[in-house]
């Protein structure tokens, strides 16, 4: 806060329905992703190393696990005396309990908890994208343009532009006009949920609409139109590198895979802007003279005796002798017995998968395996 | 919580990591990849419930103090616990032959008085076990004993534990402690580990600094046998002693074994280090890998077969590595070979296409060489 005056506010309360059994019990930002990660890393990470200290995390649906992941807040430096990491479930108020009715809701139903800190600047983004930002230069931009709001934009190709929400600018990159999900897109540029306000601007804004009965309390719908209705000075900020929503199982898979393409945008294992996780207590890969292991990832604690490829293996996972692991995810101490075979799935958390099974297919759709197969 | 306070002791002259030693202290020694040796005994210290613990350092404390920290990631309580990190800081009675643990003991006498609990637990900083001291300490109540010492018995003392103390026994009682100088295969190999009254421990350290400045506490307990109660205690599990470059080597292969790793690694006790947060490791098209121990952050591209990969490794495509432990950081680039070497931690290995030793004589390249 000391060195930008700007504080985080991350929307994390998603459910991700058609994640379907890996979001039965944990909202979506707690998914995991890429080996040791959980979504929610990404933004927490872009913000310590972006030196944006203090982060609230807007949590809603199925939220303890979340919560407490997100509470230790030490797992991404953020613990150091005038940082902090928040967590906010809705509470019980004078009026009654409060769910978030829309990202908008969110915040202004956590005015309070921003005025404590004062900040000029409120960084909104959501807990479930994968990229790495450096909100810094986005501030940098907000800052050069005098601007009111800045929204971070990625250039999607013209075609797939009508399933986003498309902003258009002029010359300078002021946004002058939104459209959320148009069937004949101006312009390429699709919003990616991640804004700069003012905070005096953005807090004068819900107040009113928290008055509006009318209003969806969204960000999209509500907060941004109103901006752009009054003249403020709303400005396009360009990213350019990999970023991905990951709404379904296959587009899970497909972020997963694409780690292992050597020339991804996303590059984990650039020493400069590390995710950070949580530090699980335990021991280096065995791979064992029965193995075989190829174009794949594979994280700390994994006992591979059987064959990976193509794979992204997480922590603590055994893979026994004459099991085969081909395109797939396996997540968190997960068991393939003897001689399993499984081919283009997912496998959820904690499952084992009996001696012999075979699972998936060659070709077909993305598997999601969520509970033992014996 | 344990009534006793946990002293992390340094090694005696006898214990020498030709090479690696140079550039840190033994217990800062990279180990099985991700670890340091330290790792183990503060682990075990912590996983018995120990939370005051002072570890003394005997040289270049540099690496142990950064690795260390706080010790919150041992478990350490930031405010009931308490790590401290000492070393003699008399500059004429800490160098040479006069630094030895007598002396560390004695410039920090005020903290070990200070302490308030009943009991000390000692533990080198060179074992790789897996050790509840809890249960030595009950068993050192139980038996009424003055001194507890841990030991395990070996049958290769007459290679792989030379210059450790060894202990003869009568039941359990010692009756002698001396060097193992390997004559005997059969011996009760002291692990260096101790328990006794954290008063008793005071008055054997003030009186071996009166009796010689060269002293060591090995000293103090071979001439305590005959006037106090010693006791034996048996640890069975799995046990390395680091005491040379061969022993590291040894014991950082034998681990590749997954059934002997198992025998150390237990997710009811776990081995804590501090983490790096490097990304998993990415095993490329053309990576062969066979019964290797990998840690995170590392890239293999090439053959890798009975190796110990340490964090943040890169072995180029059309290298083959064999029987060799390559420390953190290193890279090695293309079509390289090696074979039984310790490469050292950050070394880059561009120009040289062959590092190659045998059986008999291990390669050693030393820290952040370039070849």
């Amino acid at each position: 806060m000391r060195q930008n005056n700007m504080l985080a506010m991350i929307l994390a309360g998603g459910r991700g329905t058609r994640l379907y059994d890996l979001t039965s019990k944990i909202a979506k930002p707690a998914v995991y992703y890429g080996g040791k990660y959980r979504i929610i890393d990404f933004p927490l990470s872009n913000c310590a190393n972006s030196d944006v200290d203090v982060v609230g995390v807007l949590t809603q649906y199925e939220s303890v696990l979340l919560n407490s992941y997100v509470a230790r807040d030490h797992r991404w430096g953020l613990d150091a005396k005038d940082s902090g990491v928040f967590v906010l479930p809705p509470r019980e108020k004078d009026s009654g309990f409060g769910l978030y009715r829309g990202t908008a809701d969110a915040i202004t139903q956590n005015i309070d908890f921003i005025d404590q800190f004062n900040p000029e600047y409120v960084l909104i983004l959501s807990g479930d994208h994968i990229y790495k930002m450096d909100y810094a230069k986005m501030l940098a931009h907000h800052k050069a343009n005098n601007a009111d709001l800045t929204i971070a934009v990625l250039e999607v190709p013209m075609k797939e532009a009508s399933r986003f929400g498309i902003m258009n600018t002029d010359e300078t990159d002021r946004i002058v006009e939104f459209e959320e999900k148009p069937a004949q897109p101006k312009s390429n540029l699709a919003s990616m949920g991640i804004y700069i306000f003012n905070w005096n601007l953005l807090r004068d804004s819900l107040i009113r609409d928290e008055a509006n009965d009318a209003s969806a309390h969204d960000f999209g719908k509500n907060i941004i139109p109103e901006f752009l209705d009054t003249d403020k000075r709303v400005y396009a900020w360009k990213f350019d590198g990999y970023w991905k929503d990951v709404g379904t199982i296959s587009s899970l898979w497909e972020a997963n895979m694409d780690l292992l393409d050597t020339a991804n945008g996303l590059d984990l294992s650039d020493n400069s802007w590390k995710i950070y996780t949580e530090d699980v207590a335990t021991t280096p890969q065995f791979i064992t003279e029965d193995a075989e292991v190829e174009n794949s990832l594979i994280n700390q604690g994994c006992v591979i005796a059987g064959e990976v490829k193509n794979s992204v293996i997480f922590t603590d996972v055994t893979i026994e002798k004459g099991a085969e692991v081909k395109d797939s995810v396996v997540m968190p101490n997960v068991v393939i017995e003897e001689g399993a075979e499984v081919r283009r799935v997912i496998i959820a958390e904690g499952v084992r998968i009996g001696k012999g099974v075979k699972l998936g297919s060659k070709d077909g759709e993305i598997e999601l395996i969520a509970q033992d197969r014996l | 919580m344990l009534d006793a306070l946990g002293i992390v002791s340094f090694e005696n002259d006898g214990i020498l990591v030709e090479g690696l030693m140079k550039y840190r202290p033994i217990p800062a020694i990279s180990f099985l990849g991700r670890y340091r040796l330290i790792d183990f005994v503060m682990s075990n210290m912590t996983n018995s419930g120990v939370s005051n613990l002072k570890v003394f350092v005997k040289k270049q404390p540099r690496s142990l103090i950064e690795h260390l920290g706080t010790g919150r990631h041992y478990n350490i309580n930031s405010k009931r616990g308490k790590l401290q990190i000492l070393y003699g800081e008399s500059n004429e009675l800490t160098t040479g032959i006069y630094n030895h643990d007598i002396n560390a003991y004695v410039q920090n006498m005020q903290f070990i008085e200070d302490s308030k609990e009943k009991y000390v637990i000692i533990a080198p900083g060179y074992v790789v076990n897996a050790m509840n001291y809890a249960d030595v300490l009950d068993a050192h109540i139980a038996n009424g004993a003055d001194i507890t010492v841990v030991y395990k018995q070996v049958d290769n003392a007459d290679k792989a534990y030379l210059g450790c103390n060894a202990l003869a026994l009568d039941g359990n009682r010692v009756g002698a402690i001396a060097t193992n100088m390997g004559q005997e295969k059969v011996r009760n190999i002291s692990l260096d580990t101790y328990v006794m009254s954290r008063q008793l421990f005071m008055d054997l350290v003030n009186q071996a600094a009166e009796i010689s400045s060269l002293y060591t506490f090995k000293d103090v307990l071979s001439s305590s046998v005959s006037t106090l109660r010693v006791e034996g205690y048996e640890y069975k599990g799995y046990c390395a002693c680091i005491n040379s470059l061969e022993r590291y080597y040894e014991a950082n292969m034998e681990l590749t074994d997954y059934k002997v790793a198992k025998e150390l690694f237990n997710r009811e006790w776990p081995i804590h280090t501090r983490t790096n947060d490097s990304a998993p490791t990415y095993y490329g098209k053309d990576a062969e890998v066979e019964n290797s121990v990998i840690a995170n952050g590392c890239r293999i591209e090439g053959e890798v077969e009975n190796c110990i990969i340490g964090r943040g490794v890169t072995i180029s495509k059309g290298c083959k590595i064999k029987d060799s432990i390559i420390l953190p950081e290193t890279f090695v680039g293309e079509d390289t070979v090696i074979k039984h070497a310790v490469v050292d931690k950050k070394v880059i290995i561009q120009n040289v296409k062959q590092i190659v030793g045998d059986d008999e004589r291990l390669v050693y390249i030393k820290r952040r060489d370039r070849i």
